[in-house]
């Protein structure tokens, strides 16, 4: 079959899409740093423990302007339908590779729609949490210190939540479908990737 | 990673295992103990930790208290808090000698995220170790006391170290050697304890007998203890009644933790073995071709 590509991110859309994706690697390394005292070495990466203190809020708040982006640039894509609750029910054809079973979808499924409304919502717990324990005292107002060990807890939570979501994430748009990746870095995807995946979406692309 | 510079026997270092070794030599616990009773409000104590630890002076004014400074910072680790209240028709002054209590389940040492930044000494002296200290200041959340402070230049915390540099010479601390009425003693925490009961039974003769011993179990007792005069007034002493050294640790978050590690690596277990399963799924004008 002869290959020809259909336009699918556009350039501010990959830019953003990679500030957050890299941004959040760095925040999750410095992060478990901070967590777990056996992976302190991480801090290594970034130049040593006071520098990943120093580096890990400026991260933080790249990553939160990138979603604030993100959202924006993606949200009229990502309202859920009809067919999505029937493609969620269809999840086990989906996991086995058995498309004739999945309902088809268009430019976004229900499993990308919630990875998008997950790390949103997650994002804007981790921003909130975060400030206080980035300044504990802020305008010469000390935060109370069970307060601040609330924050770290819920702050805890939501990376883990986000960081459970970005091994699917990585694994579905690396390996497990291939011909995905390159569309987050020249924007274009084969058509026989968009019949695979997004059949509606590529219907609505060719006309045909 | 330096630990410290001096030859006291380690006990707890923060974000690390437990100690290496069990100690060969008896290190007896010490303590300073506060006899609040004695105290004048005279504040050479202040004067002799700053002379001692060379601390800069801080500019401070007169807010309507003969309290010097309104709190501590990074260049003053001990405060004498001045508080005026009205006790069945009288006025009494109470004064507190705020600084490092020197725990002996020191909250600030169980959420350090950092390894040797806090090193627990077996003699009880909680230190932090500035050159190990990243300032994320977990600590000072930690600390059930509220006594580390951080310095915004340096980006690091500080606070008393019961004048480590003395007291591993065989000398007292500063503040204990300047006191002018004995109000502060220092010696073995044993011996602290027999002189704190002496002291409460010559209070309670002259009619104090709300007095008590400042030793908090929730820390699991301190290594600076006071012999309070009016025991019912802790809260207008500034002593927290039933201080926790747990509620910031690493260990309260660690069940958490171990939970979310096991979930992050069941994650990446679980797509290696689904990729095993049902490999990729490929269309067909990829490289590779069909599945």
């Amino acid at each position: 079959m002869k290959r020809t590509e259909l336009q699918r991110f556009t350039y501010a859309q990959r830019v953003v899409h990679w500030v957050v994706g890299l941004s959040f690697l760095l925040l999750l390394f410095t992060g478990l740093a901070f967590s777990y005292p056996s992976l302190f070495w991480l801090t290594a990466l970034v130049g040593g423990g006071p520098a990943a203190r120093a580096i890990h809020p400026v991260a933080g708040f790249v990553f939160s302007a990138g979603l604030v982006f993100m959202f924006f640039m993606w949200v009229k894509d990502m309202f859920i339908s009809k067919t999505d609750i029937e493609w969620a029910k269809a999840i086990k054809a989906y996991a086995s590779h058995d498309r004739a079973n999945v309902p088809p979808t268009g430019k976004y499924n229900a499993g990308q729609k919630s990875f998008f409304w997950v790390q949103i919502v997650l994002g804007a717990v981790l921003l909130l949490t975060g400030i206080p324990l980035w300044a504990p005292a802020w305008g010469g107002k000390d935060f109370s210190g069970d307060f601040l060990n609330l924050m770290r807890f819920l702050h805890y939570l939501a990376a883990l939540g986000g960081g459970l979501f970005l091994i699917i994430h990585v694994y579905l748009g690396t390996v497990a479908y291939p011909g995905t990746l390159i569309g987050m870095i020249n924007g274009r995807v084969s058509q026989g990737w968009a019949k695979l995946h997004h059949p509606l979406w590529a219907k609505e692309k060719t006309g045909s | 990673m330096k630990q410290s510079e001096n030859s006291l026997s380690v006990k707890r270092v923060s974000a690390s295992a437990e100690p290496m070794a069990p100690g060969i030599r008896q290190n007896p616990e010490i303590a300073k103990l506060v006899d609040i009773s004695r105290c004048i409000g005279c504040k050479a104590c202040e004067v002799a930790c700053k002379a001692w630890n060379d601390l800069k002076a801080e500019e401070t004014f007169n807010f309507g208290s003969y309290q010097s400074h309104q709190d501590l910072s990074a260049d003053t680790w001990l405060l004498m808090r001045f508080n005026e209240i009205e006790l069945n028709g009288d006025i009494h002054w109470l004064i507190k000698k705020d600084a490092c209590l020197h725990c002996e389940e020191p909250g600030c040492l169980y959420a350090c995220p950092s390894p040797g930044a806090i090193v627990q000494y077996e003699n009880g002296i909680v230190d932090f170790n500035q050159e190990n200290c990243i300032g994320c200041q977990y600590c000072v959340a930690g600390c059930p006391f509220n006594i580390p402070r951080f310095n915004k230049e340096t980006r690091k915390v500080y606070k008393c170290n019961l004048c480590i540099d003395r007291v591993e010479s065989g000398l007292e601390p500063a503040c204990v050697k300047t006191c002018p009425t004995q109000a502060i003693s220092y010696g073995t925490k044993e011996d602290m304890h027999f002189l704190a009961n002496e002291k409460l039974k010559v209070l309670s003769e002259r009619g104090y007998d709300k007095a008590l011993i400042y030793d908090p179990e929730g820390v699991g007792g301190t290594h600076m203890m006071y012999v309070v005069p009016h025991g019912d007034q802790l809260a207008a002493y500034h002593l927290p009644e039933h201080p926790e050294a747990m509620r910031g640790a690493m260990s309260a978050l660690g069940l958490f933790k171990q939970i979310g590690a096991y979930m992050f690596g069941a994650g990446l277990l679980a797509t290696a073995l689904h990729f095993l399963a049902v490999g990729p799924d490929r269309p067909d004008d990829e490289q590779g071709g069909s599945r």
